[in-house]
């Protein structure tokens, strides 16, 4: 008895049905945008023609341009110095080694599971002190010495040659022009990764802009997405097109860029 | 012994790298950890604090909520964290397979749900979640349940929705360490394998697993930390209910903090069980990790 | 042109000392080649002369001035690395303009001197590709290129042909003696093959464990070794050694029992230090130096392997414990088990227990 085409049959099956599961919810969420809340909590399945109206409703309710001018802006921003600070620190980790940094180097590693729970609170109230509440510099500011980016850019730089700085050095730059013509260029793939990893997740942070973030002027996407949520009757149709909205950039990015995606996810691991 | 020009120039440039990240993290990092163990000795609410000394470590023993959020993250983590990982290394394995056909498909379409931002997915997950909504349709089509299910109001039900949905966004993710740490495995130790009559399951028991040991380890790490984090999925499907079945840690120190009269103090000693969790997990994985190591 | 000067030059990291004490001089248009096994300092000798190591102590002069301090552009000098350290995202003509282009020098001098060094090295087709589009070799004159263009006053070479297959290697090495004389430049090249060492140099500088074993011309390095080790090094085959007891010592000479064998009797004409009568000695002869049978001092080999190479014939044979290479001309050994050979007087080289050579 042979069961080799039974096991792979099977294994067609069981791939077929996950990647159902996990594509399925993006086509309900644009069907859902077209459709009325009333038919989408009743599990409609087919596109409507409501879409006009979702976003009329949206309009109305939110400043969209001001709320997505909101999230590009932390996000860019966020992005460019998480990537110029951590790429710097993982550089300069790697490159001049010495007994004192390595052993801070193993402090960060330690800090690294600390969850951002445990430091909300005192990080508030920093912030609260020194009256930076509701501005993007409290939503941004904390989180652009990533440790997590600090390693992996360490570990990228492992693959960086040495005797490419040495000849560097010989030809008469500085450390700093080194850093900025011969190692950014030459890491381009990884920085392309890591934009990717930052970005999104900068794009998608709610917890801390939840926090510090409290009036309507400055909100950003995820904010609108939870606030429409949690309304006493959630108005579906609104909330599914603002969810395939705010989805959009990362999905275009995914697709554009799947290869740097899926290496700045596995990031530091390798 | 005297540094010469080009070792005083090495140490300089070497603090010069890493010391805009050193100061940040010390602002953002180290100073609000220290703080808050301060603050953890504070009693009082909103802007009237003292010093209690240990009344908020007594609280603690007898914070009913707190114990519910601790044991609730526990449920999350002990059935959850199992399911997406032994998930995650089956579609590994499966996708691995170079005579498979779609795999470039099949791999997009698993990894698809980590694109999402956790607020958006949640937001999907409650729409579809709903008591008439598309999930008890189909259930109900397809004869599986009588009668709908009350997936948010019940509180065993509903910690089915966060789990399914946490399994939903995350699967995928391990399951892309899993694929790049297989495609670092030698293949002609499968072909020896397969030589030597050891059949599939057994393969992939005793050679896969032993092999993605490190990585499963990192990912279970990372989980973990993922768990104890738990909150934009919680705050945007459920709020913590019903009856605080599915109320995590972090919402709890949310709701300490931010909803009505701040109690600073106590929630920073929350936040410092977070921290002595995590510290003693860590020391577990580690130790298993090197227990095993040495037994194998 | 320049020369240069290393005065008790040492290096340590923290406590280890690596270079402990190097004194020497080389001469303007002089190709030395530093040569020793791995882990004899001779890499991190000539980083500290390229001033990307730092030099615990002593002192380095290039052209007369004391380079200790300088910045590594600034001492006049041009490095070649082992693995190229090509810019990878720069054409050749940006990797070879590079240094000058931070020097601060215009651009149409900039083509000019890449023009001259591509016309040099036959780089011209490959000026607008990338050194990922290039094969080894290519990428090896690229980088030759990149420090001909500065016009360095001195050239340092690390291992630079190690990454090379062995057809391209002596290919590669003609080329560099080649550029030499074209250039006249000086060169300092580092290596741990003493094949490239003995092609290549005006002058050999053996390092062992961070210091100088010997310097000289390959020939004097092959014909007369100051000690054991540089004897043992230097040469494709190996020297043989053989084991020996002084017996008699006197007036000018010493008379040696080869202790594995038999116990036959060599005298030498010595006209330094006389050793000992009972003093160990190490005997050694290059495989080709062995005469017929008859002509001196015989022993008899138990014949291994006879390697047919065409023009020559190695034999590999052993006696009383010892393996022995020895050279022989004719093509057709036959098939002997034993070989009878001689060691005359001038043919054997003494060295002390120490590893000291005996004159």
């Amino acid at each position: 008895m042979n069961f080799a085409p039974l096991r792979r049959a099977g294994v067609y099956v069981f791939l077929s049905l996950a990647a159902f599961i996990s594509v399925f919810p993006f086509y309900w969420m644009a069907v859902g945008s077209t459709n009325q809340s009333v038919d989408i909590v009743r599990g409609k399945l087919g596109f409507g023609g409501n879409l006009l109206v979702n976003f009329q409703h949206l309009m109305s309710q939110v400043d969209l341009y001001r709320v997505f001018g909101n999230s590009f802006l932390i996000a860019i921003i966020s992005t460019v110095l998480t990537l110029a600070i951590s790429s710097l620190a993982g550089y300069g980790f790697e490159m001049f080694r010495s007994r004192i940094r390595e052993r801070i180097f193993e402090l960060l590693l330690l800090l690294l599971s600390i969850p951002f729970a445990a430091l909300m609170v005192p990080l508030f109230v920093m912030i609260s002190r020194a009256q930076l509440t509701n501005t993007f510099t409290a939503v941004i500011l904390p989180g652009i010495a990533s440790i997590f980016m600090i390693f992996y850019f360490r570990q990228a730089t492992k693959a960086f040659p040495r005797e490419l700085r040495d000849a560097a050095r010989v030809d008469g730059l500085k450390e700093w022009q080194i850093f900025l013509y011969v190692y950014m260029p030459t890491m381009r793939s990884t920085y392309a990764a890591a934009t990717i990893i930052v970005f999104m997740n900068a794009w998608n942070n709610y917890l801390w802009p939840l926090i510090v973030l409290q009036t309507p002027d400055n909100k950003t996407i995820t904010l609108v997405i939870s606030t429409l949520t949690a309304a006493y009757t959630p108005d579906y149709g609104v909330i599914l097109l603002t969810t395939v909205l705010a989805t959009a950039p990362t999905l275009i990015i995914f697709f554009v860029l799947q290869r740097q995606f899926v290496q700045g996810m596995l990031g530091a691991v390798k | 012994m005297a540094q010469t020009r080009l070792d005083r120039g090495e140490q300089f440039n070497g603090w010069a790298f890493v010391m805009p990240a050193l100061v940040l993290l010390g602002l953002f990092m180290i100073y609000p950890i220290i703080w808050s163990l301060w603050m953890s000795f504070q009693v009082g609410r909103g802007a009237n604090t003292s010093f209690g000394g240990l009344a908020n470590i007594q609280r603690l023993a007898n914070d009913a909520l707190l114990i519910k959020a601790l044991i609730n993250t526990s449920i999350f983590f002990v059935i959850q964290v199992p399911i997406m990982i032994v998930l995650a290394l089956l579609f590994a394995v499966a996708l691995n397979d170079p005579t498979l056909k779609f795999r470039g498909l099949f791999r997009t379409a698993l990894f698809l749900p980590c694109v999402t931002s956790l607020i958006a997915y949640s937001s999907l997950f409650k729409s579809m979640f709903s008591t008439d909504g598309i999930i008890n349709q189909v259930l109900l089509t397809l004869h599986v349940i009588g009668t709908p299910i009350p997936w948010l109001t019940d509180p065993f039900w509903a910690r089915i929705v966060i789990i399914s949905a946490i399994t939903w966004r995350w699967t995928g993710y391990n399951m892309i360490f899993y694929l790049a740490a297989l495609q670092n495995v030698d293949k002609s130790i499968y072909e020896a394998a397969r030589i030597d009559g050891i059949p599939a399951w057994a393969r992939f028991t005793r050679i896969t697993i032993p092999m993605l040991k490190p990585v499963i380890l990192f990912t279970t790490i990372l989980s973990t930390i993922g768990t104890l984090q738990l909150f934009d999925e919680v705050n945007n499907i459920t709020q913590g209910g019903p009856a605080n079945a599915t109320m995590t840690l972090s919402m709890y120190i949310y709701n300490l903090s931010f909803r009505m009269m701040p109690s600073f103090g106590y929630s920073a000693t929350v936040s410092w069980v977070i921290v002595v969790i995590v510290a003693v997990l860590s020391f577990i994985q580690f130790m298993i990790a090197r227990d095993r190591r040495r037994a194998s | 042109m320049t020369s240069l000067s290393l005065k008790g030059i040492r290096k340590s990291y923290g406590t280890l000392p690596v270079i402990k004490g190097v004194d020497l001089t080389i001469d303007s248009r002089e190709f030395v080649v530093f040569v020793g096994p791995s882990g004899c300092g001779k890499s991190t000798l000539l980083r500290m002369i390229a001033g990307l190591e730092s030099i615990t102590a002593g002192d380095l002069e290039i052209g007369g001035k004391r380079m200790n301090d300088v910045d590594p552009s600034k001492r006049g000098i041009a490095m070649v690395f082992q693995s190229y350290a090509l810019y990878p995202h720069m054409t050749v003509r940006d990797n070879m303009g590079f240094a000058l282009r931070f020097a601060g020098k215009p651009k149409d001098e900039i083509a000019r001197q890449v023009a001259e060094a591509a016309r040099i090295l036959e780089l011209g087709p490959l000026l607008d590709r990338l050194p990922g589009q290039l094969s080894g070799g290519q990428r090896q004159r690229v980088a030759i290129g990149r420090a001909i263009v500065r016009h360095p006053d001195v050239f340092l070479f690390d291992e630079p042909l190690s990454n090379l297959d062995a057809e391209l290697r002596v290919h590669m090495r003609i080329e560099l003696a080649r550029l030499h004389r074209e250039l006249q430049a000086t060169i300092i090249y580092v290596t741990h093959d003493q094949v490239e060492a003995m092609t290549l140099a005006d002058k050999i500088v053996v390092l062992r464990e961070g210091e100088v074993s010997q310097v000289g011309t390959p020939l004097q390095l092959y014909d007369d070794p100051d000690n054991l080790f540089v004897a043992g090094f230097i040469g494709s085959p190996k020297m043989n050694f053989l084991a020996g007891e002084v017996v008699d010592s006197g007036a000018g000479s010493a008379t040696i029992a080869l202790v594995n064998h038999g116990g036959v009797r060599l005298t030498k004409p010595l006209g330094g230090r006389l050793p000992q009568k009972g003093e160990r000695i190490t005997i050694g002869i290059r495989p080709e130096h062995f005469g017929e049978a008859g002509e001196g001092t015989d022993i008899v080999l138990n014949v291994d392997v006879a390697e047919h190479l065409g023009s020559t014939t190695y034999v590999y044979a052993n006696a009383g414990g010892e393996q022995l290479i020895i050279e022989r001309e004719e093509r057709h050994m036959g098939d002997t088990d034993t070989l009878a050979v001689s060691i005359s007087p001038e043919a054997a080289l003494l060295f002390d227990s120490a590893g000291k050579r005996l004159r």
